[in-house]
């Protein structure tokens, strides 16, 4: 039986990390944002669980991943806290409108 | 007794805890809850405090050993310093009293009550009645830890809490700029003396190595170390303009004894203290003090510091002829000073302060000639006299404030006249003070003046020590300096005579001519349609009251100290009578000044002479009364203002203080404060210009350019974390080739050790080395191995998983060794640590002695040279 070489997995989680570091970057959508924030832990996430595979015996990258997925449920909860909060006041979720701290 | 000398053994006299400490006491509850206890608690405190500490100092004293030992306590050691060869020179807080300290502790204490007590009525208006308790009770503290030191460290201590609080009360009144100023200039003057008294400690420590007085007694004989000094620090006749060199630098370094140099930096912390030439400026000025405090630090205790330390430190000043011969001069010079000054004041305390620093340069001709118990005794019967004096102008000032609440127009003798009508009390007090001070026969002053006269008629001040050691000729005293001397002081003890009978007339006769002085008052003859007030009467006749409140005598806590100190200045001359042999202080005195008396012999030709030579002081007294009598009493003041009239540059100069102060503000005051512009420039432009301002200005400026990145949006942040994540991961992947060297044993065997930094999935190549292949190996590190002079390059590639490769070349050489010379080798003896080899060449011949243990080569070279 054959399995699916390490590297596969490494290639995808790259390809999603900089999927999400491009959106983060280019989009101004706070809630796409917070997305693009989720699909980086997730590539993370799939990198530790890989590696994984090649020390079996050791839980270490799994044991991450689950204290990466908890930080990440806190950090959307926070984030989408702090989102509603600021359409509350500036009528809009536009993150270059999050300016009032300037000047 | 028996059970109190029990109790306090001569080695262990914890009683002098309770004298230190009861007024310290005093003025630690008056200082810290003296505000919320109110006036009468405060009296009580302070009164209680002096008064407890009075009691305990006369138990001390009837205490004192007959022998003329001492009594001793140590309190705690304190540290020890380093002497001359490493010697440890111990520092304890230790006290001890002898005769004179004892005494002394008896006229501070005893005075200090009496003023206490009449401070206690005379401050009772002052809202700062707690703080000045205080300070008083703080004051005698200091004064008595400097008098019962038994070493000079903690004697400095003593000496330095006096001159702060005499510092606080100077300007207890700080409102007035005049009093805040006087105040500093007592302290900062007080400095220069106190650089003296710290430079004598630390040369005691070289010579003596030695602090404690009997410590510095047995080993005073190392005082007489000839020194060479070059006068003005160590300055060469090049780095002066030629002139100035010549002038003030002489060919050779001046040769003198030790203690000539120990004794003048003492003395030079005396004069600061007890206001001498030249440093006497500040004590006239400290009469913007309280006029208690007058009397109980600037006359009677805090500046006789100096002449008793002078009296402490006698087995350093008998040493040097030279320096009692300075302190003998210095003390002449300031007593006519001091005294001429005093002829024309006008203001009653300025006369009297005045008349302290002349009386003491009459300490100072005391102990200077060698009569250090005649010195002393003058300060004992000084404290009587200007105490009383002094407390007897607060009383008169205290009188005049029922006329009129200004400073200066109270304390005018212009001003007074005729009080003896409202305050008999204080008049007769201070006639008797007068009498003691000018000299009258039998009187405390008479006794103690004439004695010192007497001193410096007949003594011969000689080195015998010196002789003995022979190693450089002594001073000697020419021999008219005594008897120029004391012709000095008889002229100063004239015109003491006559200033203070001037200022006895001029207050306490005549008519009151202090009912003019009040607001609002109008001379009759002045205005012109003035005239129907009604008041008719003549100038002279203004002895009768106009309005307002008439002088008063003081009450009775203010008059009980004049009487007592009155009295004792009137008899207290009876304890060291000598021409009439009674002399019971004398005699307690005598062990204390044992040691020398054989260095003070009695001069040729004085001999017998003591009953004539008596009759100038007695004339002295006699002229300056006369005078005074003629000039204030029957004329009324007429003939100085003729004087004044006629000579008036030179009543002003000698009423302006022979303008010495404006000499020192031209001078060394200008001089100081040139310096001190010109660190202010410094401050100004180069701390604050340079420093403070350029970096602030260049902070705002990065602050400026780093401003720009902080544009608050969110994905400029990511997108600059992104670029820093790249950069760490470029490090990451690329390999990196860093060599490490360890050549230790390169000059011994040729060998050195390279290894390369390591590194994840590193494989590592090292080219030229003739014994390692060129293929990829983990080996990270290899011992390369020199030949003598040789020169070698050695590449090392670092290859990663990557495949990327870097790579680093080191060059190694080896010194060569000399022509014809064969390469060390270091026998290995076991256990025998290898030498330090220098680096760099060195000659064939001198190998041998890096392999000899230290030191051993030096021996043997001196062997050799013996």
């Amino acid at each position: 039986m054959s399995t699916v070489p390490v590297e596969y997995f490494l290639i995808v989680a790259a390809v999603l990390f900089v999927i999400g570091a491009v959106g983060f970057l280019l989009r101004r959508n706070l809630l796409v944002l917070l997305m693009s924030i989720e699909l980086m832990l997730n590539s993370v996430n799939l990198t530790l669980v890989a590696y994984n595979r090649i020390h079996a015996a050791n839980h270490a990258g799994q044991n991450l991943a689950f204290f990466v997925i908890a930080v990440a449920a806190a950090e959307a909860a926070v984030g989408l806290a702090i989102v509603l909060a600021f359409f509350r006041v500036r009528k809009t979720i536009h993150s270059d409108e999050a300016n009032l701290l300037k000047n | 007794m028996e059970v109190l000398h029990h109790q306090f053994p001569a080695n262990d006299f914890a009683l002098l805890a309770i004298v230190l400490l009861l007024p310290a006491i005093g003025a630690f509850v008056n200082g810290i809850f003296g505000k919320r206890l109110g006036k009468s608690a405060v009296r009580l405190m302070a009164l209680s405090a002096i008064g407890g500490a009075f009691l305990a100092s006369l138990l001390t004293f009837l205490l004192l050993p007959h022998d003329g030992g001492r009594l001793s306590w140590l309190a705690w050691r304190w540290m020890s310093v380093n002497g001359q060869s490493g010697n440890l020179v111990p520092i304890d807080v230790k006290f001890s009293v002898d005769a004179m300290s004892a005494t002394m502790m008896l006229v501070v204490t005893g005075v200090g009550f009496l003023i206490h007590l009449y401070s206690s009525e005379y401050m009772k208006d002052d809202p700062g009645y707690h703080r000045f308790f205080c300070y008083l009770n703080l004051f005698c503290f200091a004064m008595l830890v400097l008098i019962t030191a038994d070493n000079l460290p903690v004697l400095f201590v003593g000496w330095e809490g006096v001159g702060m609080c005499s510092y606080l009360l100077i300007g207890f009144w700080f409102g007035e700029e005049k009093n805040a100023s006087a105040g500093k200039k007592a302290f900062i003057v007080n400095r220069i003396g106190d650089f003296g008294l710290i430079v004598a400690m630390c040369l005691l420590i070289y010579y003596c190595g030695n602090l404690s007085w009997d410590g510095i007694e047995k080993t005073s004989l190392g005082l007489l170390t000839p020194v060479k000094v070059w006068p003005i620090g160590n300055l060469s006749r090049e780095t002066l303009p030629s002139f100035l060199g010549a002038i003030l630098i002489p060919d050779k370094p001046v040769q003198v004894y030790a203690a000539t140099l120990v004794a003048l930096a003492l003395f030079l912390g005396c004069a600061g203290k007890s206001a001498q030439i030249p440093l006497y400026v500040w004590l006239p000025d400290a009469m913007a003090g309280p006029t208690p405090v007058s009397a109980l630090i600037h006359a009677a205790t805090m500046v006789t510091a100096g002449v008793y330390l002078v009296a402490r430190m006698h087995m350093v000043f008998v040493l040097s002829p030279a320096a009692m011969a300075v302190v003998a001069v210095i003390g002449v010079c300031t007593a006519l000073l001091a005294a001429s000054i005093g002829l024309f004041q006008h203001d009653l305390k300025k006369v009297l302060a005045y008349s302290t620093v002349s009386q003491l340069g009459f300490m100072f001709i005391g102990v200077g000639v060698g009569a250090f118990a005649a010195g002393f005794f003058h300060v004992f019967t000084h404290a009587f006299f200007k105490a009383c004096l002094f407390l007897g102008a607060g009383s008169v000032i205290h009188a005049m404030h029922a006329r009129i609440h200004d400073t200066d127009k109270s304390q005018d003798m212009r001003n007074m006249g005729g009080l003896k009508r409202y305050m008999p009390i204080t008049r007769w007090t201070f006639f008797i003070s007068c009498c003691s001070i000018a000299g009258l026969p039998l009187t405390a002053g008479f006794w103690s003046k004439d004695e010192i006269l007497w001193s410096a008629f007949s003594a011969h001040v000689a080195n015998p020590a010196a002789a003995v050691t022979a190693r450089m000729a002594p001073y000697e005293w020419p021999s008219w300096l005594g008897q120029a001397i004391y012709w000095g002081a008889v002229l100063a003890a004239t015109m003491t005579s006559f200033y203070m009978f001037r200022a006895y007339f001029m207050t306490f006769h005549g008519p009151f001519r202090g009912w003019t002085i009040v607001r609002g008052w109008k001379d009759p003859h002045a205005g012109h349609g003035h005239d129907d007030h009604g008041h008719d009467h003549d100038r002279e006749e203004s002895d009768k009251p106009l309005e307002g409140p008439e002088p008063h005598e003081s009450p009775l806590p203010m008059t009980i100290p004049l009487v007592v100190l009155a009295a004792f200045a009137a008899f207290a001359g009876f304890l060291n009578a000598h021409p009439i042999h009674i002399a019971p202080l004398g005699h307690l005195l005598e062990p204390v000044f044992e040691g020398a008396g054989r260095f003070i012999t009695e001069r040729e030709g004085a001999k017998g002479m003591m009953w004539t030579m008596m009759a100038p002081g007695f004339a002295a007294f006699l002229a300056g009364t006369a005078a005074a009598m003629y000039v204030y009493l029957n004329r009324a003041g007429q003939p100085e203002r003729q004087f004044a009239a006629r000579a008036g540059w030179f009543y002003r100069l000698v009423y302006d203080k022979w303008r010495i102060d404006e000499l020192y503000d031209a001078t060394v005051v200008g001089m100081v404060d040139a310096l001190a512009d010109i660190f202010t420039m410094a401050d100004k432009w180069l701390i604050d210009g340079v420093l403070a301002r350029l970096t602030a200005l260049l902070t705002a400026l990065i602050g400026t350019l780093l401003r720009t990145l902080q544009t608050g949006r969110v994905q400029v942040y990511a997108a600059v974390m992104l670029v820093g994540l790249a950069g760490v991961g470029w490090f990451m992947a690329v390999p990196h080739a860093e060599v490490a060297m360890d050549d230790t044993s390169l000059r011994a065997t040729g060998e050195v050790k390279l290894s390369a930094a390591p590194g994840y999935g590193y494989t590592f190549r090292w080219d030229g080395l003739a014994a390692t292949d060129s293929q990829l190996t983990d080996r990270a590190s290899v011992v390369v191995r020199l030949a003598p002079g040789e020169k070698k390059d050695v590449k090392v590639s670092v290859k990663n998983a990557f495949g990327l490769e870097s790579v680093e070349t080191v060059s190694l050489t080896r010194p060569g060794l000399p022509p014809g010379a064969k390469a060390p080798e270091a026998p290995r003896v076991p256990g025998m640590v290898r030498p330090d080899i220098p680096t760099g060449e060195i000659p064939a011949d001198e190998i041998h002695k890096l392999l000899l243990p230290r030191g051993a080569d030096q021996a043997g070279e001196k062997g050799e040279q013996k």
